[in-house]
């Protein structure tokens, strides 16, 4: 998360680099991240609870103006404000709720990702599975014959977990680098076309890419790149 | 033909409107499990034969054990078919509760099967439990704020006296025009009870 935008030292771009590492711009990332990532990403448990403090603290300034009979427009920016974050914080989670509602199963078999998830995500992935599981298997699995009773897999000859449904991976996002990056692989074209161009791409800073996940997926991990 | 009814199945769930549920159909489901079955005897036979005739399961051959792999196969098609016919079924009833909260109507619930509403019921628990973990209701907010009041007209009549955020009690009569906080506001939005007046 470093924030060294300028080495010019003008003043705008001091004043965007503190905006830019601000506890709500912070989740504002994390939120257009998670939201553009086919997969569930890293779970950003110390600014989540940063920003809970800090909506706490709003809340408790917003009450404390309105009822303290302050003038109500300054009141009702305060409470924008908070309305904003809360938005966000919301959304942020929800989109993670979903994504895990969505490929639980993957989810919980692949240690990866099971160990991005929070703890409370973590509780509520099992559960959630061990729902699912429940009634698929009463609605369907538990009449079908014995080799066949497998969640995840199509039957008892399949040697790997045929069954479980994932993110494509190889979808096209749009993202934005914060620094010249360079030695990326593009990942298409058949694999012995690949060998034999192997081509490396580099991106500018601050310039858009349209680009398929998978190639720029180490990159959204480690932070150097933004998805929008 | 073999795996016909299981196509039917599914082709008629993903004919319908996206996210929006028609009634399970336990007929054809049932069919196609019945067809499971049948298939199964008829595998079972068939290895039996094999055996029978001294030959190796592992690498025989010979027209039984086509005949069984194409039952198989069959089984094994119809068994993802069900699966997801279900499983797409299960994912637009985890949505309702996004979209429509933790009761669901009597229309809706009228088209789910019996372990169905058991799983929305679950499901539903589990969601609440998270949302008390991390003290966040995710069901309220969910487009952007622009304004935190809304100006909304009420379309049903849901009675006097409720209870705002701001302790303060309000009257919703039928047709009434308020300007209320986004977040009371948005579970009646949602309920159908009222709407949003824009521009």
């Amino acid at each position: 998360m470093a924030s060294s935008s300028g080495a010019e030292g003008e003043s705008l771009d001091d004043y965007d680099s503190l905006i830019a590492t601000t506890d709500v711009e912070l989740l504002k990332r994390a939120w257009r991240n998670e939201k553009a990532a086919p997969e569930i990403l890293r779970f950003e448990s110390h600014l989540i609870s940063r920003v809970k403090e800090q909506i706490q603290l709003m809340e408790e300034t917003v009450e404390e103006k309105s009822s303290g009979g302050n003038d109500p427009l300054s009141v009702s920016l305060y409470q924008m404000d908070l309305d904003r974050t809360l938005f966000l914080l919301r959304s942020y989670l929800r989109i993670r709720i979903q994504k895990i509602e969505k490929y639980m199963f993957h989810i919980l078999k692949t240690e990866e990702l099971w160990n991005r998830l929070s703890k409370d995500e973590k509780d509520f992935a099992r559960t959630c599975s061990s729902d699912l599981n429940q009634h698929l298997e009463e609605t369907v699995l538990s009449k079908l014959p014995e080799n066949y009773q497998s969640v995840l897999k199509q039957s008892i000859i399949s040697e790997e977990d045929d069954m479980v449904p994932e993110p494509q991976l190889d979808t096209f996002v749009l993202c934005r680098s914060k620094e010249y990056l360079t030695g990326i692989q593009l990942e298409d074209g058949p694999a012995d076309d690949r060998q034999f161009s192997s081509k490396l791409f580099e991106m500018e800073r601050g310039v858009l890419h349209f680009i398929c996940y998978k190639s720029i997926k180490a990159l959204v991990e480690s932070g150097k790149l933004d998805l929008l | 033909m073999y795996g016909r009814t299981a196509c039917q199945l599914v082709k008629e769930f993903a004919s319908g409107d996206k996210g929006q549920l028609v009634s399970f159909n336990s007929d054809l489901f049932q069919q196609v499990v019945a067809e499971c079955s049948q298939h199964h005897l008829e595998l079972q036979s068939l290895i039996r034969k094999i055996q029978e005739e001294g030959l190796d399961i592992q690498t025989a051959r010979n027209a039984d054990h086509y005949g069984a792999l194409i039952h198989h196969l069959a089984l094994v098609r119809n068994k993802r078919c069900l699966m997801a016919y279900v499983f797409n079924r299960a994912e637009i009833i985890r949505n309702l509760l996004w979209k429509i909260g933790h009761v669901l109507p009597q229309e809706i619930e009228e088209k789910l099967c019996h372990t169905e509403e058991e799983h929305f019921k679950k499901h539903s628990t589990a969601l609440k439990s998270y949302m008390s973990k991390v003290m966040v209701d995710l069901t309220v907010d969910m487009v952007p704020p622009k304004d935190p009041y809304i100006k909304v007209r009420v379309l049903d009549d849901i009675g006097d006296g409720i209870l705002l955020s701001d302790d303060k009690t309000a009257n919703f009569a039928c047709h009434s025009m308020h300007l209320l906080k986004r977040t009371d506001a948005e579970q009646f939005i949602s309920r159908g009870q009222m709407e949003e007046l824009t521009g």
